[in-house]
């Protein structure tokens, strides 16, 4: 409303966020698992007396340097352009929030790629105990970026009551600790954690792999399982921490897990649920594969089998974090802004005054009916549909005509109290005339759709020139 | 307890010989070398046939043939309970398994792995893979609904292409002159009888042959001496790989199948016009292609026959492959035919994309 | 090897009964009937559904409700058109309407509300018009199939139309 809007064809602006993000989260959960193991390796090295490993370790902490110091930082970066294309409203008001929390983070997030530069480029030069304190420092360093992070995250899915208290009063700064720790927190700070710790595993084996089997058997074996051992905390622990932040995450959202909506059929389960099974599915899987890759057979365990089990690992986090974004819906911040951008306190005045009005980037007056009915479109509909691809129009309004479309904007605009899609969409606002320019402009997306009066398709004649 | 369980095994080891099996397991071996990832493929194929009979037979407890083709159908994906899930899950793992055979017969080829002795092998092989385009083709149909109609319809067209006999034979399989009711019930027949009763036998004599002659090396691998080359006992070793990837293959067909489930889409009707962009199935996309661009570039019926008649030769020319590239290491024939390979996938892969581009 | 070899090498590297050996067979037997759950559930509900869901619906083309015609004004009466759940509603201006139940939506059953007159759909709040069965608010794409209704002495016909 205030910001342009930023259209992105078939896949939308989310997936550009998804996208990034993925990729981000792979490293970024390294860069704090890894943070653990480096030290804790060359400790154990260091005190048993395994020069071996240090060679090993050394080469694994140059791969590390340049995917978090490189990738991971620029992955970052990455997600504040996206996230302010494609959510400027969210993210200035998280900015607003969490200032102060950011700017804590960047302090660590110095820390933690200077001592990681410092940690590569000091091998053998500094004496062993002090290499491994700035190895430790490291670990503090990237672990506090986590645990600040992620008091960020989980306030957009519930920022707490305290927070929405005070909410667009212009106080909200005030509430900044209890906003910080959240109801999510703690579950969700220690399954990312849990995370991390298998995440540094798997990229371990990456580097394990590339031993010589023929040159040094012993040690491939022994740093192939030490490494396959660093699964087993995120597999045990998994199952509790995962109930434990569901039973965290408010009524309202968990019941997202139970509804109908949004499969093919009645009585199966939704896609958030279908996603938690495959997220379930496939670390079982990867503590098999593991097992049966690594543990059984260290000397054979090849670079093809440690990319299987990252690309296993790369499909867990995906549908984690896909599956964590679904369940905030339909809000971008819980309870206070929907994912449309749209603050849930601006609906009555926006209803009353019109939406388009409101936005700044847009020419209300003048335009056609189907200019205008585009750009509700992509202000209210855009954050999480298209027009022909990802949950298009096109298949999802499939065979209703204009006034089968009436009738669900309809339904959206009321939204009332027993409404089902109150569960996952926002509110349609808008003045009733928006609404009708809107229906006209999704009528020309349907395929099977005829527009019912001759008038409409002179506009539309019109508008298409 | 334990006592009771080895006397068990003792009585039955005795009868069956289970322990030379497991004898003759523990010394077989699987060659290791940089190109060992293409030995899962034939294991990874095997594994989604096995799914395909499984949630196949489960199938067939709701589905019925004929014109009630299209409503069982329905039913078993919004009436009974994760019908939808077996359904899904039983045609990607079709689609899963026809892209793993691909895998596995190019890298058999470009590991030329069907020399002697193995010829058998690769002519089982083939036969297995054009069986499993016909299993896809005829299941394809069995929805009844207007994709499968009109891909059935657009995918006939490739056997009324052949000169002369062409048009009988597509009548036989269509049972008329436009697919109906007798298409599904034969297709059905041909789908869950007789091609199975090839197909497993013919799978069972495959699996033999590589039980017989064991993992080909490379040439490249071959060339070096014996001492040099490594290899892992296929029992518990090999064995336990193979499992991991299945494990894999799982997880991704369980991906797919809940995530993306397959549609139903609406019943076929032969009155309406056909959807934009029918086309046939992938697997089938490079012939049809094929097919097309000769009937553009000859007149009449003369350039579909043209097309068909290449594309035959040049699959007898890949199935002969064992008949003319025989020296036992790399040389320039062994060369010649790994261009050929590589001309085969490229057109396979050039076309398919044509055929998918000129959808648009 | 036998177990009993195992079981000593076990106890030779001081990992007994919760040693790591025995902890990789837990968590492989564990990860096992994971996916045993995870593909018997399914499986097994598929197998369980109720077989006569499966009649054909093509069969019937004609359902006789005997006593429906005692039905007072301003109520409705759920019966199976077939496999089909269905409605007919005794209007208050003594009119006979039966119509499909099936949502059009995403096939729920929908229920008759006397005092607002119109057919409402629980699962997402579709509403159809009582009369015509014609989609008149929410989501549903089409109408409700409507059937032809003949009161006779032996009670009431629906047939399809």
């Amino acid at each position: 409303m205030n910001y342009p809007f930023w259209t992105v064809p078939h896949i939308g602006s989310g997936w550009v966020i998804g996208l990034i993000a993925i990729f981000h989260v792979m490293i970024s959960h390294f860069a704090v698992g890894g943070g653990l193991y480096l030290p804790l390796a060359e400790r154990k090295a260091l005190r048993e007396g395994r020069r071996d490993w240090l060679e090993t370790l050394r080469g694994h902490s140059k791969f590390f340097l340049v995917l978090t110091g490189v990738f991971g930082a620029v992955s970052g970066v990455g997600i504040w352009f996206a996230i302010g294309l494609a959510h400027p409203e969210a993210t200035s008001a998280l900015i607003h929030n969490f200032v102060f929390g950011w700017a804590v983070e960047w302090v660590f997030f110095m820390v933690e790629l200077s001592t990681a530069a410092v940690y590569y480029y000091t091998w053998d030069r500094i004496p062993e105990r002090l290499h491994l304190t700035v190895g430790w420092v490291y670990a503090v360093a990237s672990l506090f970026t986590l645990v600040i992070i992620n008091g960020i995250l989980t306030f957009m899915l519930t920022p707490g009551a305290s927070w929405l208290a005070v909410a667009g009063t212009g106080q909200e700064a005030s509430r900044f600790w209890p906003a910080f720790f959240n109801p999510t927190y703690w579950p969700s700070l220690f399954l990312r954690a849990c995370v991390c710790i298998s995440l540094a595993g798997i990229w371990a084996l990456v580097t394990c792999s590339r031993i010589d089997a023929d040159r040094q058997p012993e040690l491939k074996t022994e740093l192939v399982r030490w490494s396959a051992q660093w699964l087993v905390p995120s597999f045990v622990a998994m199952p509790f921490l995962l109930t434990w932040y569901l039973w965290c995450v408010p009524e309202s959202q968990r019941a997202l897990l139970s509804f109908g909506m949004s499969t093919i059929g009645p009585g199966v389960f939704t896609q958030v649920t279908r996603t938690v099974l495959i997220i379930i599915m496939t670390s079982a899987t990867i503590v098999g594969v593991v097992y049966f890759f690594a543990w059984r057979a260290p000397r054979d365990f090849s670079l093809a089998h440690a990319t299987a089990i990252l690309a296993l690992g790369l499909a867990a986090t995906a549908s984690g974090e896909y599956a964590r974004e679904m369940l905030r819906k339909p809000y971008v911040i819980g309870h206070y802004m929907f994912s449309n951008g749209v603050r849930r306190s601006a609906r009555d005045a926006l209803n009353r005054d019109g939406y388009l009005t409101h936005s700044l980037w847009t020419r209300p007056n003048g335009d056609p009916q189907l200019a205008r009915g585009e750009a509700m479109f992509r202000g209210e509909c855009m954050a999480c549909h298209t027009p022909d691809a990802y949950r298009g129009m096109k298949t999802l309004l499939a065979g209703r005509n204009r006034e089968a479309i009436g009738n669900l904007l309809g339904m959206l605009h009321a939204y009332k109290p027993d409404s089902p899609y109150r569960a996952f969409m926002p509110p349609l606002v808008g003045t009733a005339n928006e609404i009708d320019a809107l229906g006209d402009y999704l009528a020309t997306l349907a395929p099977a759709a005829k527009p019912v009066a001759t008038q409409e398709t002179g506009k539309t004649a019109v508008a298409r020139r | 307890m334990k006592q009771a369980a080895q006397s068990v095994c003792a009585w039955v080891d005795e009868r069956l010989g289970v322990s030379e099996w497991v004898e003759f397991a523990r010394h077989k071996a699987v060659p290791l070398h940089r190109h060992s990832a293409w030995y899962y493929w034939g294991g990874v194929s095997l594994f989604f046939f096995l799914v395909q009979a499984v949630t196949g037979v489960l199938l067939l407890l709701y589905y019925r043939p004929g014109p009630d083709a299209y409503e069982s159908v329905r039913q078993i994906t919004y009436e009974i309970h994760f019908g939808w899930l077996i359904r899904s899950a039983h045609s990607w793992s079709g689609n899963l398994m026809l892209a793993a055979i691909f895998v596995h017969m190019f890298s058999v080829f470009f590991m030329h792995a069907y020399r002697n002795p193995r010829e058998f092998g690769w002519w089982s092989g083939v036969i297995l893979l054009l069986a499993t385009m016909i299993f896809g083709f005829s299941g394809y149909l069995l929805p009844m609904n207007v994709l499968a109609y009109f891909a059935t319809k657009v995918g006939l067209e490739i056997p009324h292409a052949l000169p002369v006999i062409g048009p009988k034979i597509a009548e036989l399989v269509r049972g008329g002159l436009e697919v109906n009711e007798f298409t599904v019930q034969r297709f059905f027949a041909l789908h869950v009888v007789v091609l199975p009763a090839l197909f497993v036998p013919l799978l069972g004599f495959h699996l033999w042959l590589v039980q017989r002659h064991g993992n080909a090396w490379p040439p490249a691998e071959e060339a070096k001496p014996a001492a040099a080359r490594k290899t892992i006992p296929f029992f518990p070793n090999f064995l336990m790989k193979d499992l991991a990837m299945w494990l894999i293959a799982l997880n991704v067909l369980a991906l797919l199948a809940s995530l993306f489930p397959w549609d139903l889409g609406d019943p076929a009707d032969p009155l309406k016009p056909a959807p934009p962009g029918i086309h046939p199935e992938w697997y089938y996309m490079s012939s049809f292609q094929v097919l097309k661009l000769f009937g553009q570039w000859f007149p009449g019926l003369a350039g579909e026959a043209v097309g068909m008649v290449l594309f035959t030769l040049g699959l007898v020319l890949w199935f002969l492959v064992p008949l003319y590239d025989t020296t036992q290491l790399a040389g320039r024939r062994a060369r010649n035919t790994s261009y050929f390979g590589l001309f085969a996938l490229a057109v396979l892969v050039a076309t398919t994309i044509w055929g998918y581009a000129g959808l648009r | 090897m036998n177990e009993t070899t195992c079981h000593l090498d076990a106890l030779a590297k001081g990992e007994g009964l919760f040693g790591r050996r025995a902890f990789v067979r837990v968590a492989l037997g564990g990860v096992g009937l994971c996916y045993a759950a995870a593909i018997g559930y399914p499986v097994y509900r598929y197998l369980a559904s109720p077989v006569e869901k499966a009649a054909a619906l093509a069969a019937v083309t004609e359902v006789t409700l005997k006593d429906a015609e005692k039905l007072s004004p301003g109520s409705v009466l759920m019966f199976k058109f077939g496999p089909r759940p269905a409605m007919l509603i005794h209007h208050k201006d003594a009119r006979w309407v039966a119509l499909d139940a099936v949502c059009t939506h995403l096939g729920c059953t929908v229920q008759y509300q006397p005092e607002r007159d119109v057919i409402h759909c629980a699962c997402h709040g579709g509403e159809y018009d009582a009369y015509t069965g014609r989609n008149i608010s929410g989501p549903p794409p089409r109408p409700l199939t409507a059937y032809r209704v003949k009161p006779t002495e032996g009670g009431i016909v629906v047939s399809r139309t």
